[in-house]
């Protein structure tokens, strides 16, 4: 049997370390298992989709390596997307599409007054196995007593998620949105996302 | 005797902290269990570490900053039991040109991400081969024999290959399977291709895949070419862990001279693909710059009790634990292992040309001879290459001359090789040292290569119309008794613990493969118009030192036989009372992964490949452990 020797040899040694930083969890971006899981259930199953759809919110955004935590599944697409979507995603619907009108928790911050922003879309909502997804057709915002802007249109990034290929709104577009909205806290999470991944600052 | 400071006990220490710990962490600490990762170098933040020291040439390239700092930790090296082994004191061709890793991440920090699966008959090289030419071939063409089967076969490890190359975002379409099927016994079938796409196809490697398309492979059938499978993610990634991976961006530093490290972290390393989620889980503590020097064993010696090392001023620490999985460097693991009096140590018997024990045998080399045979020429790739930088993406490659993939009878060797074409050729700082431009007058280029020739050589080397291409083929280092590690009598690491003494020579095998591959792959280069030629044909034994070590494999295997296996199928330690859990015996509490039972001849690190699936393995026999620690009844580790 060895004897355990615990010699009596500690010391500093001249020789170079490296000073370590270790991230703090919130430093890094990890996306929740019950919302990756259904993020990948989603783009499975409307892998065949033939209306132009993308994930949008803070889901499109940690798959693309932001540091944001989302809490639900967003989708952006057209009125045709949000029918075809709700077709394929039927099982899981607990609100059938319809128009709604909302005002969002954040306020424009674009003036010394924060200005209120109201989203308009053909909204259906689904339980992915107790995570909620949105669908949003057609999205339109209005800030303050502004005109109403145009759906909101995009050509899709795709990602891959397990395997899975999914399309996601493209970052230029939220940093553009953010912008527009004087979120600059959320313009800054994504540039901090590009220059890691040595991406063009948009 | 200083103070040793106590850390808490947890229920899983990692014993270094590469890719294969970074697997058992996050595994366990997702499962709920507490864990500890003791790694001997830093954290090295891709972003902060990397990008700033991206133009550091002098510290990458020559203080080897991202290295296992030698002054405290090197190894000697001999090529036979008869010599005195020499200390490796630098870095440096051909010596010991590729260092060990330093840090969490291990070895990723400098690999250039070439992955790709086993086939099936590595799994069964010894059984197989038997079958097929006999019982005494393998002795015949390989002196002092030592080789074994894995204790599974390839279909067992397949479900683990899925999931070790989704947690890594590994690249590629399959493997050139010509069925992709279970009933295909050659090629690596996958239940499941690989999560992401390959990197684009650069020109060179669109020309190899039409020309070997064309093409009939020594086995009788057409060449079946695939993209060569990289570890640098090609689009943006998710893994199953919920860790967001950067895509390459295809700056190339990851393969300047394989040293430097990749500052997007779109090359697999654990630091980013899986450490992140144990972190994030809250129940993983990351210790760096500790250097462990032993494990404490039980009084009865059947159990493992505490991990001690040395921290950063010196200080010494010990941490206790329920289960200890090893996942160093393979001869830093092994080192631990006998400095520990863990596990029967190897001792070889050069009177009989046999040995005894198994901690340190089977030492293989999965790299090519420094100085082996080698076919190369020069293609016209009809326009210019791509001048982008990846360290393993974009190349086609071939699995027809591997393996058992065609038949040995007649041949004076076993196996085969990889064999691929077309990766990028952008490459960091050693563009410009490779190109050959920077260099004094020579007898090839009187004037120097600087001026004119060194901008000939520079518009040549990143808008090329003509590529060079070319191998160095080898079949498998078979495993033999004369190839080992063991602990060294005379040198000792800077707290005074002898180093680990590595003895190997390249084996026949290599070689003699090396001459029968050549041609096959001469035939290949001749039909895309190279024009090539065979040069540095080298016999068994006829060169020595040119061996890499970073590349070795083995010394702690996986296997059947108690005897020639160090850890079982669920890379449990063997020996000991190993067999099966049992709340009265207790068990033996030690589990290691990343060494190998057999070797091929496929890309270097794809061994790192290879063993990933051990490490899920572990990871799966430590919570069969810990599910029973206390229960009566027990688990059997030799079970499949």
């Amino acid at each position: 049997m060895p004897v355990l020797i615990v010699p009596d040899k500690s010391k500093p040694l001249n020789i170079p370390v490296f000073q370590s930083r270790i991230p703090k969890p919130e430093e890094l971006v990890v996306l929740d298992k019950p919302l990756l899981e259904a993020t990948i259930e989603v783009g499975n199953l409307l892998k065949d989709c033939k209306a132009k759809w993308a994930l949008g919110g803070d889901i499109g955004e940690i798959l693309n390596g932001v540091n944001v935590q989302p809490d639900h599944i967003t989708i952006l697409t057209n009125v045709v997307g949000c029918e075809e979507i709700s077709t394929k995603l039927k099982g899981f619907q607990v609100e059938a599409s319809k128009l709604v009108e909302t005002q969002i928790k954040r306020n424009a911050e674009i003036e010394p007054k924060p200005l209120p922003i109201m989203i308009k879309s053909y909204t259906s909502r689904f339980d992915l196995n107790g995570q909620r997804l949105n669908v949003h057709g057609d999205l339109r915002i209005k800030v303050g007593d502004w005109d109403w802007g145009d759906p909101l249109d995009y050509e899709p990034e795709y990602v891959y998620v397990v395997g899975v290929k999914v399309p996601v709104v493209p970052l230029e577009l939220k940093t553009r949105l953010y912008r527009g909205l004087g979120w600059y806290d959320r313009v800054s999470k994504i540039h901090a996302a590009m220059a890691r991944r040595h991406h063009k600052i948009v | 005797m200083s103070t040793v400071i106590q850390e808490n006990p947890v229920d899983v220490v990692c014993l270094g902290v590469g890719f294969m710990s970074g697997v058992v962490a996050t595994e366990l600490a997702l499962a709920g269990n507490s864990v500890v990762g003791i790694t001997k170098g830093p954290y090295w933040d891709y972003v902060n570490d990397y990008s700033t020291t991206k133009y550091d040439e002098w510290g990458v390239g020559l203080g080897r900053k991202y290295d296992s700092p030698l002054p405290l930790q090197s190894t000697t090296i001999r090529n036979d039991s008869s010599q005195f082994a020499l200390p490796v004191r630098r870095y440096t061709m051909p010596i010991q040109y590729h260092a060990l890793g330093h840090g969490v991440g291990g070895a990723a920090q400098h690999y250039g991400g070439g992955m790709g699966r086993f086939g099936p008959w590595a799994y069964e090289m010894a059984s197989r081969t038997a079958s097929a030419y006999g019982l005494g071939f393998l002795a015949s063409i390989n002196p002092q024999d030592d080789t074994h089967d894995w204790p599974l076969d390839y279909a067992h490890y397949e479900p683990y290959y899925v999931e070790w190359e989704k947690a890594h975002g590994i690249c590629g379409n399959y493997n050139g399977s010509p069925s992709n099927s279970q009933s295909d016994i050659n090629y690596p079938w996958m239940s499941q291709n690989y999560p992401l796409p390959p990197h684009p196809l650069t020109p060179l490697a669109q020309l190899f895949q039409s020309t070997v398309q064309g093409m009939t492979a020594p086995n009788g059938q057409k060449y079946n070419p695939f993209p060569s499978v990289s570890a640098l993610a090609s689009q943006p990634y998710t893994n199953q862990y919920g860790v967001a991976v950067n895509p390459c961006v295809y700056e190339g530093y990851c393969a300047g001279l394989c040293d430097y490290a990749c500052e997007t972290g779109a090359k697999a390393n654990a630091a980013y693909r899986t450490i992140p989620a144990a972190i994030k889980s809250g129940n993983f503590t990351l210790v760096t710059n500790a250097y462990i020097y032993r494990l404490e064993l039980s009084a009865s010696g059947n159990q493992v009790i505490a991990a001690h090392y040395y921290d950063a001023q010196g200080n010494d620490h010990r941490q206790p634990g329920t289960v200890f999985f090893n996942g160093m460097w393979g001869y830093n693991m092994i080192r631990l292992m006998l400095l520990s009096g863990l596990g029967t140590p190897y001792v070889y018997n050069s009177g009989t040309g046999t040995g005894s024990g198994t901690v340190g045998r089977g030492l293989t080399n999965g790299y090519t001879p420094y100085r082996g045979t080698n076919v190369s020429g020069t293609v016209n790739i009809g326009g210019n290459s791509y001048p982008a930088g990846n360290g393993s993406g974009g190349g086609v490659s071939v699995f027809d001359l591997m393996d058992d993939n065609f038949s040995h009878t007649g041949l004076n060797f076993i196996g085969g090789g990889l064999f691929g074409a077309g990766g990028y050729l952008g490459g960091g700082p050693g563009n410009i040292t490779f190109a050959g431009g920077v260099s004094a007058p020579n007898t090839a280029n009187p004037n120097g290569a600087m001026g004119s020739a060194f901008k000939a050589t520079q518009q040549n080397k990143y808008l090329p119309t003509k590529q060079s291409v070319g191998a160095t083929p080898f079949a498998p280092d078979l495993p033999t008794f004369m190839n080992y590690i063991d602990l060294d009598p005379h040198y000792t690491d800077a707290y005074g613990d002898p180093v680990s003494r590595l003895t190997y020579d390249w084996t026949p095998n290599t070689y003699n493969g090396a001459t029968y591959l050549v041609n096959q792959i001469k035939a290949i280069l001749t039909q895309m118009g190279a024009n090539p030629t065979v040069s540095n044909t080298v016999a068994p034994y006829s060169a020595h030192n040119d061996w890499w070590g970073h590349h070795l494999r083995g010394g702690l295997r996986v296997g059947t036989d108690l005897n020639a296996g160090t850890a079982t199928a669920w890379a449990a330690l063997s020996g000991y009372n190993q067999l099966y859990y049992n709340s009265n015996t207790s068990g033996f509490n030690y589990f290691a992964a990343g060494e190998i039972t057999n070797t091929t001849g496929n890309n270097a690190t794809a061994g790192t490949h290879a063993a990933g699936p051990q490490s899920y393995r572990a990871a799966e026999g430590i919570k069969k452990y810990l599910a029973n620690v206390g229960m009566p009844g027990g688990v059997n580790y030799l079970a499949s």
